[in-house]
């Protein structure tokens, strides 16, 4: 056997594959067709792999939709773009398929190559093959040469061009809903192409046909272009022709069409700018906050912030926050989460105090107290916006008691949003009304239900810490933990353990010293192995803030006596504690 | 093996992600999980503290939830009770977190078998096809398969509390009985090692045909009994959904525990594990699904490893 001829062997094997009976195995085959192709050299490829592919086609769509996605990356392949034309029959068939993801990955490809072809090229064997799948009396093959247009049209002379504004407009009027559908789809891509003159002309007639379909499937997708064309036509234009549409679309009787408008108002104001949106588009986004959909509105709700932005404090107050208002107690717990979002981000748009304690408070302090805790959390976690704004008097007055009163929330989440929004709350309050009845919540946390909480706890205690300094350890919080250190319960002692540790690294050396780190070294001898390993664990962090001296003369001892442990892990977990004072 | 604790812990952080383990690595981990199984006994013993699971079937934002709730590996002990995998959807990342925890800290989690833990079975529910579609081959499948046969058939916790997915069987009247059974093997259609994995406890006497054409159904008289003999306080098993996470039956003598929530996506449970402390206190940590948001994961595209 000569040497090519072994070298061939495994691509023998897997053009075999590509007959197996085994779909996973044909799968496979196909998925390294490149490399197939490669082996057989461009001549070959075109001349016996690619008609063989052409008749594959009856294969299953998993197979199929691999098969066209392959045939994408195939130009270098087949020896390079003059020869790419041979890759279209196989991909026009894959185009006619009945299964769409298979139809789109063949579009995908055959787009894919085209941008690589010449004008010449494309006007010999590209364009006559859009042409024959858009007249092709199957729909499928319609919906897909849908896709086909955009790409060839700048590259095409003007004879070709008007042939291919022909098409795509017939396309349009197709008596299929389908493919009117597709057509609409691509409608963006396709003005994307054409010449500016035609865009007011052509393209906005067939713009205003697609609204008026009478399918909400139909309209639905040319509401979705809007954005894209106003980009298109800039601010004269949109205003003239968009404009009207979206104003028409916001009152459309299929909810689904209301909903593409709710989606685009942000991107259109962009376009008009400033002054028409208020004067137009504000009636249109309040229409939408009060649909009957409630899948309306909360699309509206979601892009209240950005909406609310652009027309000011002022229209906001007057016109939008009363339906935010009239929302916050509405029937679905979907939108009165959607307006927690939207009342907090809408906040500094106000820059005055007083209009957020009079307008924006009552609305937050009902959502505060929401049944549906999604509601409660969005509120929970945008809390930091509104309060820096409000002053710590109507914080204290009026969102204090509300947050206390979720403290203890049974959702563990929405306990977690309070605790992480406790620092913040800290550093405004300050040291002295903080130590109450919130100082108590902090300590409480530690004995919560749930692991993360506890552990949540403990940090937030480190971070306090940070802020309060070591003093306020000392008098406040290790006054009400280190009795609790040798609780019955391990996991009791475990938490507060886990907050010793978490705050010894950032107390003074004293304190560390002369009561954390003997209350830590205490628990060598628990006989919970996971309490004496995570013992080690943390000793690990808190080895780097003691003297080296104490470190070698306490520490070093206790973590080699954990070395002779029974439990496997606290041995694991002492010795590479003992690594960080080596290291 | 090469693999080191270190690299453990990046596939334990990696699965954390959701993310999958390539071929190799999961070879890598089913052997080194089988060195460890293999030593383990029919009946594991286990020293409290340790929280104990029910069912999770794939269900893998819901075990991050469930740690989240219940406290982290290896913070705290761990006993699941079978069918990690089959319904959900990521059934693979599901398994294989849990089987490297179990490399990484044997003496912190233990693993019984359950009755999906089979190779019939995951054909039929969906970790068969998963691991087609997540790998393209059946390797992984193949390895994770393998690992089953080496799963022990129950724990008994200090003693006393007997771990088990199914129920009990007319042909074992003592765990000694269980000891003796030769576990390394695809489960059978019979006989007390399937009847282990498969039966369900009934507000009846005596023993009762399984609906499930596997296993029995047992009363509480027959429960009372096994525990009275072998001296245990209670059984603790999964097996069945239980709308409220856990349910108690015969007296206390018999508790299910289930741990998926909102099973299937779609029944509206809650779910819960049993935490019991080292004083053996019972203490059960209910939970529900994990938000939505978290399962926005980005449909993985697989390679495949060039054959040359």
């Amino acid at each position: 056997m000569t040497e090519s001829s072994e070298d061939l062997y495994p691509i023998a094997v897997l053009i075999d594959e590509l007959k197996n009976d085994d779909i996973v195995i044909r799968l496979n085959s196909l998925r390294r067709l490149t490399i197939i192709a490669k082996a057989l050299g461009p001549e070959r490829t075109r001349e016996e792999l690619i008609p063989f592919l052409s008749e594959s086609t009856e294969d299953e769509d998993e197979a199929l939709t691999v098969l066209a996605e392959e045939l994408g990356n195939f130009v270098p392949v087949v020896g390079g773009v003059k020869f790419a034309f041979h890759l279209l029959p196989p991909l026009e068939s894959l185009a006619t398929v009945e299964e769409t993801v298979v139809r789109e990955k063949a579009v995908e490809s055959l787009c894919k190559i085209a941008e690589q072809m010449d004008g010449g090229a494309l006007e010999l064997h590209y364009i006559p093959l859009v042409t024959r799948l858009a007249k092709t009396e199957w729909f499928t093959a319609r919906v897909s040469s849908c896709g086909l247009f955009a790409v060839a049209y700048e590259k095409s002379s003007d004879e070709v061009k008007q042939e291919l504004r022909v098409g795509f407009n017939e396309l349009c009027k197709d008596e299929t809903p389908m493919v009117r559908r597709a057509a609409a789809q691509q409608l963006g891509k396709y003005a994307e192409k054409l010449e500016k003159e035609r865009l007011m002309t052509e393209v906005m007639t067939i713009f205003a046909e697609l609204c008026e379909d009478d399918q909400d499937s139909v309209r639905l997708l040319a509401v979705g272009t809007c954005s894209a064309l106003a980009k298109l036509l800039g601010k004269e234009g949109s205003t003239s022709k968009i404009l009207p549409a979206v104003q028409k679309f916001s009152s459309d009787k299929s909810w689904r069409v209301r909903y593409m408008v709710a989606q685009q108002v942000n991107e259109l104001c962009d376009v008009i700018g400033k002054e028409i949106t208020m004067a137009e588009l504000v009636t249109v986004y309040v229409n939408l906050l009060k649909d009957n959909e409630a899948e309306v509105r909360v699309a509206a709700a979601q892009k209240a912030g950005d909406f609310c932005g652009f027309v000011g404090g002022a229209l906001t107050l007057t016109e939008i926050l009363p339906c935010l208002k009239e929302l916050s107690n509405d029937t679905s717990q979907h939108v009165r989460a959607a307006i927690a979002i939207a009342v907090m981000v809408i906040a500094p748009i106000f820059d005055d105090g007083n209009e957020i304690e009079t307008n924006l408070l009552p609305i937050i302090l009902t959502l505060l107290r929401d049944e549906f805790p999604d509601v409660r959390l969005n509120i929970i976690r945008n809390l930091e916006q509104v309060s820096k704004i409000i002053g710590i008097q109507l914080l204290q007055k009026n969102l204090l008691p509300a947050i206390v009163a979720l403290a203890e929330d049974r959702h563990w989440r929405v306990r977690l949003a309070i605790i992480n929004y406790f620092p913040l709350l800290a550093r405004q309050l300050g040291i002295f009304s903080f130590n109450d009845i919130l100082g108590k919540l902090c300590i409480q946390w530690l004995e919560d239900s749930v692991a993360t909480i506890r552990t949540a706890a403990a940090q937030n205690l480190k971070n306090l810490a940070e802020d309060f300094g070591s003093d306020w350890v000392q008098e406040f919080v290790l006054p009400k933990m280190l009795d609790k250190l040798q609780h019955p319960h391990f996991l009791l002692r475990m938490t507060i353990m886990e907050a010793v540790g978490a705050m010894a690294t950032v107390v003074s050396s004293e304190i560390l010293q002369t009561m954390l780190l003997p209350e830590l070294m205490k628990f060598n001898k628990d006989k919970v192995p996971n309490v004496r390993f995570h013992a080690c664990r943390l000793m690990k962090d808190v080895i780097p803030c003691v003297d080296p001296a104490i470190v070698s003369s306490t520490i070093k001892p206790w973590l080699a006596d954990m070395q002779d442990d029974v439990d496997h892990d606290v041995r694991f977990f002492a010795r590479e504690a003992e690594m960080t004072i080596r290291g | 093996m090469s693999s080191s604790s270190s690299d453990l812990d990046n596939w334990i952080s990696k699965l954390k992600e959701c993310k999958l383990l390539d071929e190799t690595q999961v070879r890598t981990l089913c052997l080194r999980a089988i060195d460890i199984l293999v030593e383990e006994s029919n009946v594991q013993t286990i020293y409290p503290p340790v929280t104990i699971c029910g069912d999770i079937h794939g269900q893998f934002f819901d075990v991050l939830e469930l740690f989240k709730v219940g406290g982290e590996c290896p913070q705290k002990n761990y006993l699941f009770m079978g069918d990690f995998v089959d319904r959900g959807f990521y059934s693979v990342e599901t398994f294989l977190l849990l089987l490297a925890l179990k490399v990484r800290y044997p003496d912190r989690i233990f693993l019984i078998r359950g009755n999906h833990e089979s190779r019939q079975i995951t054909q039929v529910y969906g970790f068969y096809d998963e691991c087609l579609r997540k790998y393209g081959t059946l390797n992984v499948w193949r390895y994770c398969v393998e690992v089953f046969d080496y799963l022990s058939l129950a724990a008994l916790v200090d003693g006393v509390v007997l771990g088990v997915h199914g129920g009990l069987s007319p042909s074992i009247s003592t765990i000694d009985r269980v000891r003796s059974i030769d576990r390394k093997q695809e489960v059978p259609h019979e006989g007390p090692m399937c009847d282990l994995l498969w039966s369900d406890p009934e507000e009846m006497s005596g023993w009762g045909l399984s609906p499930r054409g596997a296993g029995y159904l047992f009363g509480g008289d027959i429960c009372k009994h096994f525990n009275y003999i072998n001296g245990l306080g209670f059984i603790a098993r999964a097996h069945q959904l239980v709308m409220e996470g856990y349910k108690w039956m015969f007296d206390s003598q018999l508790v299910t525990v289930w741990s998926a929530p909102n099973y299937c996506y779609r029944c509206g449970n809650i779910a819960s594990v049993l935490e019991l402390d080292d004083q053996l206190k019972c203490d059960f940590k209910v939970f529900t699904a994990a938000p939505h948001e978290l399962h926005h994961v980005e449909m993985r595209k697989i390679t495949p490893s060039y054959f040359l």
